[in-house]
Formats: C-alpha cells, sequence, structure tokens
C-alpha cells in the first residue's frame, strides 16, 4: 500500500517536508533559504483547506513516501543540492495525481523553486 | 472525569436543566469523548425566548454589519480548520480528508451567507398607476431553528444558520446527540464573535428537545436534515403547528453507467460517491446500473478498485475511509448485507468482520460490493447509509431510468456517459433533486439549492441557495402614493 495514497497524505507530506527544510536551512544560517521553505509551507496548508473537495477524495496509486527521504544531516553544498532535487522530485512526481488543478499548480510551483535551488 | 456538554443561551455557555445523559464515543477507539445532556422542552423554552428577546436588536442591525459578522466567523473557521476536521475525526469516525472536505463546504456556506446584502436586496416598480409606485422589501421572519444529523455535524448547521442570521433572524440549533462537540468549538467560535446576546443559540438532546422545537409557538421555521421517516414526522408535526419547514430525508441514490462511459475514469468516482464517509452520506450511491455490455466491465473495475481502499482510524491521512457511527449501525448495515445475499445478490466484496490493527473494537464496516442484485429486492430499494455498493444490470438505458424512477426516494441520480443524447434525456427525465453527469456525489454548493424529491425532501423551500433567502424572509409589498 503506498504511503501518499490521498490528498491529504500528499499535502500533508509536502507541508512536513518545507517544515523541515525550515529548520535546515534555519540551522546552517541560510535565512533566505529557510523564510522561502516556511512561505511554501504556509501556502500548502491554505491549499490543503481550500481545495479538499469530494472530486480530491480519489485513491492515488503510485507514490511512496520512502522515495523522497531527505538527507538532512548532510549540510555540505552538494548535499543541499541533493535535498533540492529530492524535493523537486517530489513535487513534480506528485503535482500530476491531483486532479485539482488550482492545487496542481501550487505543487507545480514549489516543485519549480526547489528545482532552481538544485542546479 | 469525563465532560458534560453544555448548551448555549443568551451568550452564555449554561447546563441542561437535564440530569439524562447521553454518551459521545470515538466509534474508532471506543473512547468516551464527552456527555451529551438530553436537555428539556425548559431548555428550548429558555432558549426560544432568548432568541426572540435578541430579535428586535438583530433585525435592526445594519446588514452590512451583519455581513461582516459572518466575515469575521469565515477567518475564525479557516484558522480552526485543522482543529475542526480532527474532533469531526473523533466524534463521527470519517477520514481526515473527508473531515477537511466537511469544513470546506461549511465555510462554503459561511461566503454564501457573506453576500447576503445583494442576496437580499427586492425590486420595485415605479407609476404602476398614475402617481403610484410599488416595491417589494424582505425582512426577517423571527426565529428559526435547525434539527441536524451526525453525519455532517459540522457542514448542515452551517446549512442554515449563517443565513439565517444574516438576513437578520435570531436561530436554535439542536444537534445530534450522537455528535455534539464539532457543534462545541461552531459555538465557541460564535460566541468571539460577540454577537449580540440570544442571536445564536444551542440546545443538546435528542428526541424531546426536537419534540420542543416542533411545537414551539414562538419559533417561525424548523430547518431538518435526517432520516424520510422523521423528517415527514417534522414536516406534519411543525407545519400543523403553523411554521414553515424545509425536511431532507434519506435517499437511495442510483448511478447509471453506460457502455460508452470511461470506466476508469468512472469508477475512481464512483467509489468516492459509494464509499466516501463510509456511505454515510443522503448523496451516497447506493446503487450502480450498468448498462448493457457495461455490465461486465463496471464490475471488473469496481473488484479491482475496491480493493485498493484503505479502511482505517480517520487521523492516519492514508485511509479512504473510517467507521461507521456506531456499533448499532455497523449491526444495522452488515444485518442489511446479509439480507442482500438471502435475497439473491452475489457477495463479491464482504466488509462485515474486518479488524483493523490498534482499533480492535472499532465500529468498522469495509467497503462492499453486491453484484445481481435484483429490482425490487431490499438492497436495490431500500437506504443503507453505510459502505454498500449494490451492482445491478439494465438491458437498456430506458429501463435503467425506470428503476431509478421507481423509488420512492428522489434525492440525487447520476448518469456516466459519453453521449449528450443519454446526458440531456437523464437530466430530463429522472426524478431526482440532484442530478450528476460524470458525477457520483451531486452535491450542490452553497449558491445553489440542495434538490431532493418524492421521499427525499418535505417542504417547499429547499436548503441553501436562493431558496434559502425565501426561508428565512418575509416579503412584504409596499404600495405607496404621495399627492
Amino acid at each position: 500500500m503506498s504511503s501518499l495514497n490521498t490528498f491529504g497524505s500528499i499535502l500533508t507530506h509536502a507541508i512536513e517536508l518545507e517544515s523541515s527544510l525550515n529548520a535546515y536551512y534555519t540551522s546552517i544560517d541560510k535565512s533566505d533559504r529557510a523564510k522561502a521553505a516556511d512561505k511554501r509551507r504556509k501556502k500548502l496548508e491554505r491549499v490543503r483547506r481550500e481545495n479538499v473537495v469530494e472530486i480530491t477524495l480519489e485513491p492515488i496509486e503510485g507514490l511512496d513516501e520512502a522515495d523522497y527521504t531527505l538527507n538532512l544531516d548532510d549540510i555540505s553544498e552538494a548535499g543541499q543540492t541533493a535535498i533540492e532535487a529530492t524535493a523537486s522530485q517530489f513535487y513534480s512526481d506528485v503535482a500530476p495525481k491531483i486532479n485539482v488543478r488550482q492545487a496542481q499548480r501550487a505543487l507545480e510551483r514549489c516543485g519549480q523553486e526547489h528545482a532552481e535551488f538544485a542546479e | 472525569m469525563t465532560k458534560t456538554i453544555k448548551n448555549y443561551v443568551n451568550g452564555e455557555w449554561v447546563d441542561s436543566l437535564s440530569s439524562d445523559l447521553i454518551p459521545v464515543y470515538d466509534p474508532a477507539t471506543c473512547e468516551l469523548l464527552a456527555n451529551c445532556p438530553d436537555s428539556t422542552a425548559q431548555d428550548v423554552d429558555l432558549a426560544v425566548k432568548a432568541a426572540k428577546g435578541a430579535f428586535n436588536e438583530w433585525r435592526s442591525t445594519p446588514i452590512l454589519s451583519r455581513a461582516q459578522y459572518m466575515h469575521h466567523f469565515k477567518v475564525l473557521v479557516e484558522e480552526n480548520f485543522e482543529d475542526i476536521s480532527k474532533i469531526l475525526v473523533q466524534e463521527h469516525g470519517k477520514a481526515i480528508d473527508e473531515s477537511r472536505g466537511e469544513v470546506r463546504r461549511a465555510i462554503e456556506s459561511i461566503d454564501f451567507a457573506i453576500s447576503v446584502p445583494v442576496l437580499m436586496r427586492s425590486d420595485g416598480l415605479e407609476d404602476i398607476s398614475s402617481g403610484i409606485d410599488e416595491t417589494t422589501l424582505r425582512q426577517p421572519a423571527g426565529v428559526f431553528a435547525a434539527i441536524t444529523p451526525f453525519n455532517f455535524p459540522f457542514m448542515v448547521p452551517l446549512w442554515f444558520l449563517p443565513t439565517a442570521i444574516a438576513c437578520g433572524n435570531t436561530f436554535v440549533l439542536k444537534p445530534s446527540p450522537q455528535t455534539p462537540l464539532s457543534t462545541e468549538i461552531l459555538f465557541e467560535m460564535l460566541d468571539e464573535l460577540d454577537l449580540p446576546e440570544g442571536v445564536v443559540n444551542l440546545v443538546n438532546g435528542g428526541i424531546p428537545s426536537a419534540n420542543a422545537i416542533m411545537e414551539h409557538p414562538d419559533i417561525t421555521g424548523v430547518s431538518f436534515v435526517g432520516s424520510s421517516p422523521v423528517a415527514k414526522i417534522i414536516y406534519e408535526t411543525c407545519t400543523r403547528n403553523g411554521k414553515r419547514v424545509q425536511a431532507q430525508g434519506g435517499a437511495k441514490n442510483y448511478i447509471a453507467v453506460m457502455p460508452d462511459a470511461n470506466m476508469e475514469a468512472s469508477v475512481k468516482n464512483i467509489l468516492g460517491a459509494a464509499y466516501g464517509c463510509a456511505g454515510q452520506r443522503c448523496l451516497a450511491a447506493g446503487v450502480a446500473i450498468a448498462v448493457g455490455d457495461a455490465y461486465d466491465q463496471l464490475k471488473d473495475e469496481l473488484t479491482k478498485q475496491v480493493q485498493n481502499l484503505k479502511v482505517g482510524y480517520g487521523l492516519d491521512e492514508t485511509s479512504h475511509m473510517g467507521t461507521v457511527i456506531s456499533d448499532a449501525a455497523k449491526q444495522r448495515i452488515e444485518a442489511m448485507i446479509q439480507q442482500g445475499v438471502d435475497d439473491g445478490a452475489e457477495l463479491i466484496i464482504d466488509g462485515r468482520n474486518i479488524k483493523v490493527d490498534g482499533y480492535e473494537n472499532g465500529s468498522w464496516v469495509g467497503p462492499t460490493l453486491l453484484a445481481d442484485v435484483k429490482r425490487g429486492s431490499t438492497m436495490a430499494t431500500e437506504e443503507v447509509f453505510g459502505p454498500v455498493l449494490s451492482l445491478m444490470k439494465a438491458d437498456s438505458y430506458e429501463e435503467a431510468v425506470e428503476i431509478i424512477n421507481e423509488s420512492h426516494y428522489g434525492n440525487a441520480a447520476s448518469i456516466f456517459t459519453n453521449n449528450g443524447k443519454y446526458a440531456r434525456d437523464f437530466k430530463y427525465n429522472v426524478n431526482a433533486g440532484n442530478i450528476g453527469v460524470n458525477i457520483g456525489v451531486a452535491a450542490p454548493s452553497a449558491s445553489f439549492p440542495f434538490g431532493g424529491q418524492k421521499d427525499s425532501f418535505f417542504g417547499d423551500l429547499h436548503g441553501q441557495g436562493s431558496d434559502s433567502i425565501e426561508f428565512y424572509t418575509e416579503r412584504k409589498i409596499i404600495i405607496e402614493r404621495w399627492v
């Protein structure tokens, strides 16, 4: 059974991911990135509140949380790049699975922001 | 010590005059969450007196100010969104996403009430005769009450309360004694608004308080959502007591699936319609009628996809389906499944006797699929109010419509098709108040009336939308001449 099998589980995972990135970047004094993560967290909380309707309750298949584990112990530049790449991959994988365009767009934009840091 | 829920009367939290208590359990963990008082007729009378006393001040509060109260109310609900959703899981048993969806729908109703300055506006004509002008005024009509069910304990009260008070009325709510906790948080937020005392009142309890509401001479109108037999009693009693009433009853909702439908996409949607909230909603799909060649394909796809549904504790984000409301409900649903089998249906997936690790004593009924259900049998005609989908076969589109229209219910019906001719005919000829085309749950948004026909609705004006403005206001026609 996939662990990212509902609208809520995907959005909650995204919110937790951004919370952990906020803490990660705060701990290494990268306040701009920390703030950006916190802003995405707030946006994702709003998206979860505003877009959970009957149609989003359809089961979602093919996603597993384990594929998007972040190595938050690695604070090197390379480690940061790898974290951003994983986050970007998460968003690009989950966005197409969400059948509400507004929520999908928000996930896509989060993915784009992470992709920029992963380059 | 387990808390006893209080009533909210005249701007204060007060103890009920009754010492009779109704236990409120988490249906998954079996934890005793609270005790709900079984309030008396005297409790209702105190609430109605407060509402009546507040009416004159409240109706003369500028309508823009009344709308502002609703705006602040919406902000509070947004701020408390997750807490409310979690309480809904605990007292009802539904999955967290379903709870969030319920709160979202409730907010839509507040949004609708915010627009009351536009919605209450009336019209007029100059010179209907020489020098004579005629205009219509909409005025609030007094004290309104609502008796609401366990299945959407946060959303259904908000179908009524925000619009009623935004129109200038005062209000008494009696929620289901099975799910009073989300209503308690609802009134905690209303309390924060600093409304004048008595504008909103809460009386917790069961039959005695419901009876008192139906019979109280100072209540102008009553809204009800629940089962059809009770809706009929509410309608008859309220009208006998001179009240306006809107009473939404139960349902047996049918989904016709045509051979041309996109089967995979349709089934995903049908799953949500049949098993969402464990089938405990008046828009739940009870029967899927496959037309002609669609039958085998639908049966195979349903069998495959139903098995992907995860039943689990509602606070686990990965659960698609939670419990039913109580052990009594579980036993009733399981007996109906057995009735289906005894009537000759094929039990494809049996949701009885499932176990959920860590919650062994919960009121679980898994998603159940019955095939080859016979026309006229109990499972084809009677409401289950549980996670059971019955699959029937019709030889033609016309036969599918006949099956739907012979039901004594008329809440909702849907068709899945890619053929506009069938879709149009379905909208035109099916006798149900809410019609879905490639939509399994035909749930009207807050700005549309919630339909319902036959034994699914008793009354003239429905809840929500323009009907609710009519219901909560009195029209006065002014004809004037100045010489």
